[in-house]
């Protein structure tokens, strides 16, 4: 089971922890049920410490195939997630080849033939625009963007199976941009806000702005991120809403950015974000901040593959979409206020997690509806036989 | 029907007496009809100002609510807090529900009583709006407290106003109207409050406590208007005692503590179903706003208009279901249908994404429907002389749940979201089968 959660309010989630544990995990989470082994290995290979970025690869090995996590800080910080159908693919890297990026072929998956699908996702751009309205209508009013590519990023930190990378440069002042990365072995929730269940099958990342210095008092924020799907780009986003906001307080939809295989309603790869960004690194319900995505859009494959050293090793062809996801709707409060906004996404190949009620709520449901409904029968039967047991009574009484 | 017939021979008698007595005092001069405290039109103009007493009340009462994410992001509080306003109206009545009509009828007396309370109500709302403007907690939740002392207490003295210059069967119509503006109250403080906020931040060139503070400062203005009302009656009412000859109104409650060990077993349940009720109730109210927001993805104007659908509706229904309950009796049955309605009206804002003005509306329906059951029920539970103990008593529980709710509610929503707090006020509607099914049996 998923490991202790550390919630706000202890003394009434005990008794949750309890319930929790002592559901079968069948129960929570609509996903299937795969643990995979994970082995994580830093520069692949690699005879020095690459100058320039760091390249992480984790190994993710099922009962018969294999995800490969890839991911690397030369130039823009690039995920790419490789998905096999045997558990003894490996992952070439020709390192002269790679951080020389201008041909293909840098790094591959052996065998070629058993990859089955591939996706990736580039954090091309950081845009920053000045609200003087307080419209949150990004369209003008753009200072010029960071390129992502162009940070100076830190050695990859290792711990769990999390990565951090934090990019810094001169113009954020003493902030920094932070990307963490999380790979998962089996199903399960995060622990910090907005708490999305994940699968063996998908990795989270959570980006954060901390401390950067807005270039004005009315700043917000976009980020731009590119999209390749493999044979089957990244080319619609899909919002669906349900009724349980228990792990997202207020947060009602989900949006996931698919990759849809042609002529079927089946995905093989999907981003899925919850519309919400936090203020705070302990939010609570107020630190709450809605978001908005662009809609995706065909980018340059060039440019691209020019910006990210992964894209230009893996890809020999560049199917690639974009979409802006943009912090902030009218009136809520500006980057400036705390000087801090963190989002998380989930990266993964197959069909998006379903969200499930926790067994907490379904308990109460049951206890609460069914038992005065039980109790309303029962009076009412009886009350029936009660009456019928009564008889008509008879209105003279005999007088002897 | 005895106690009616005696109620109408009774005002016969009065109204025969007024020209009676007018002669004897000598005094022969004819008033117009409009001056005349014994004739209809004065006593419409009473009426009118009677019914605007509770105005200024019931308008700042759900400030908090019309305004939610403005007091939540102005003052950085999170929701537990803003639930807070709302218990600290709710503590001081706890305890004064008993004391009020004590306090109308031999302290007071009910003139000078409903202008110190009016009074209450309106330094109330100056101190909540002070807090604001200098964004100090603490001095908000005084405001609310003071409020609080002022609000119940002057519902009572409406109360007795009514009884006072109204009898027999046109009171039923009066306490009608009097609920009808207590509800026209709340619904227009929800629907232009955002609206003069607006007007406000530019005015004052952005949102912030400044903004805030003098908005509820401009709301403070309906206590003010209340204020004028209460002189205005006392005025009246003392020129009516004056020529008249009356005795000045008295509340006719007499409130003895002890006699609640004397409180059947069907009266403990009949208010444990009224705080049960009554905290699913405007606890969702304090905090629906965001909650239409978010969920149904409404506009700040539209979520505020059909979370006031619950008043705007109970205005009409009232009278009408009030009607409907007297003429065929069996109260627990339509307490029960009530409940029914109540349970399907959450459990269709929680479990679909169905319009929510069907089940505002279903909720605006049964909460009337209720009021108009539950409330005369206790009349048939106790006798008349310790009928005053006996609502004092359901004033103060359902005082207290509601604080203490209110504060939960606010605690859940920060931790686990709408769907538990829906799924919470589910199932305290739901312990309530248990206590009818009781009730029925019994």
């Amino acid at each position: 089971m998923a490991a202790a959660v550390t919630m706000r309010d202890d003394r009434v989630f005990v008794v949750l922890l309890i319930l929790r544990l002592s559901f079968c995990p069948c129960l929570v989470g609509g996903t299937n049920e795969y643990k995979r082994q994970l082995t994580l290995e830093l520069n692949p290979n690699s005879t020095s410490v690459p100058p320039g970025g760091d390249l992480l690869h984790v190994r993710a090995v099922g009962d018969n195939d294999t995800l490969h996590f890839l991911w690397c800080s030369q130039g823009a910080p690039t995920l790419l997630i490789v998905h096999t159908n045997t558990s003894n693919s490996s992952v070439q890297v020709n390192w002269t080849q790679f951080l020389s990026r201008n041909v293909s072929g840098g790094l591959s998956v052996e065998p070629q033939s058993s990859i089955q699908y591939s996706i990736a996702v580039v954090f091309s751009r950081l845009l920053e625009y000045d609200d003087v309205n307080d419209t949150a209508m990004p369209d003008s009013d753009f200072f010029p963007p960071y390129e992502l590519q162009n940070l100076n990023w830190t050695r990859l930190q290792l711990f769990n199976a999390k990565a951090l990378l934090c990019g810094e440069t001169p113009e954020f002042g003493n902030g920094s941009l932070c990307l963490t990365l999380s790979v998962f072995d089996s199903d399960g929730r995060a622990e910090s806000w907005p708490r999305l269940l994940h699968s063996a099958n998908s990795s989270q990342l959570e980006v954060w702005l901390h401390g950067i210095m807005p270039r004005s008092a009315n700043s917000r924020f976009l980020l731009e991120m590119q999209a390749v799907g493999g044979d089957f780009p990244l080319s619609r986003v899909d919002v669906r809403q349900f009724i349980d906001d228990e792990f997202t307080p207020s947060i009602f939809k989900v949006s996931q950015w698919v990759s849809p295989v042609k002529g079927g309603s089946d995905v093989s790869g999907y981003v899925q974000w919850k519309p919400v960004a936090y203020r705070q690194t302990n939010p609570a319900l107020e630190d709450a901040t809605p978001c908005r995505y662009s809609d995706p859009q065909t980018q340059d494959g060039n440019a691209t593959a020019a910006s990210s050293a992964l894209i230009q090793a893996f890809f020999s062809q560049h199917n690639i979409t974009g979409l802006n996801v943009s912090f902030g709707l009218a009136g809520e409060p500006f980057y400036n206020s705390t000087r801090f906004l963190s989002w998380t996404m989930l990266v993964g190949v197959g069909a998006p997690p379903v969200d499930t009620f926790s067994p907490i709520v379904l308990a109460i449901m049951a206890v609460g509806l069914g038992t005065p409904m039980i109790l309303l029968l029962v009076g009412g039967v009886l009350v029936c036989l009660h009456k019928r047991r009564q008889g008509s009574p008879a209105i003279y009484q005999p007088i002897n | 029907m005895a106690d009616f017939v005696e109620r109408q021979n009774l005002l016969e008698d009065d109204e025969s007496s007024p020209a009676e007595r007018r002669s004897a005092s000598g005094d022969d001069r004819p008033m117009s009809a409009i001056c005349d405290p014994s004739r209809l039109p004065h006593r419409a103009v009473v009426l009118v100002f009677m019914c605007f007493l509770g105005f200024g009340s019931y308008f700042c009462y759900d400030n908090p609510a019309a305004l939610q994410t403005q007091v939540i992001q102005d003052l950085n509080l999170n929701t537990a807090k803003f639930m807070q306003l709302y218990a600290w109206y709710s503590w001081p009545n706890v305890v004064l529900c008993f004391f009020g009509g004590f306090l109308l009828d031999r302290v007071f007396g009910i003139r000078l009583g409903t202008i110190i309370f009016s009074l209450f109500v309106c330094v109330g709302q100056v101190i909540f709006a002070a807090g604001a403007w200098y964004d100090l907690f603490w001095l908000m939740e005084l405001g609310r407290f003071v409020f609080g002392i002022g609000g119940e207490s002057l519902a009572v003295a409406q109360n007795t106003y009514a009884v006072n210059w109204f009898k027999g069967k046109e009171l039923n119509l009066v306490f009608g109207l009097q609920l009808s503006m207590a509800r026209l109250g709340s619904t227009v403080n929800m629907n232009i409050m955002g609206w003069v906020y607006n007007k406000v931040a530019v005015v004052v060139g952005s949102p912030g406590p400044t903004t805030l503070g003098a908005s509820l400062m401009i709301a403070a203005v309906t206590c003010l208007f209340s204020l004028v009302c209460a002189l205005v009656l006392g005025f009246l009412d003392k020129r009516a005692e004056r020529i008249l000859h009356k005795e000045e109104g008295k509340t006719g409650e007499v409130i003895k503590l002890t006699d609640v060990k004397d409180f059947p077993l069907t009266l403990w349940l009949v208010f444990i179903i009224c705080v049960g009720y009554y905290v699913a109730i405007f606890p969702f109210i304090g905090l629906g706003q965001v909650f239409f927001i978010e969920k149904f993805n409404f506009s700040p104007a539209e979520a505020r208009a059909v979370n006031s659908i619950v008043y705007i509706i109970s205005a009409p229904a009232s009278p009408v279901l009030g009607f409907v309950v007297d003429k065929t009796g069996r109260n627990v049955v339509w307490v029960m249908m009530a409940v029914v309605a109540t349970l399907a009206a959450h459990m269709m804002l929680a479990f679909t994404f169905w319009n929510p003005w069907i089940a505002m509306s279903l909720l605006g329906v049964s909460y009337s429907l209720l009021a108009c059951a539950l409330w005369p029920m206790v009349a048939f539970m106790v006798p008349e002389h310790q009928l005053g103990t006996a609502y004092g008593f359901m004033q103060s529980i359902q005082n207290l749940g509601l604080a203490l709710i209110a504060m939960a509610a606010g605690a859940i929503l920060d931790s686990r979201g709408y769907l538990v707090l829906e799924v919470f006020f589910c199932a305290c509607i739901c312990s309530q089968y248990f206590y009818l099914s009781f009730l029925l049996v019994f």
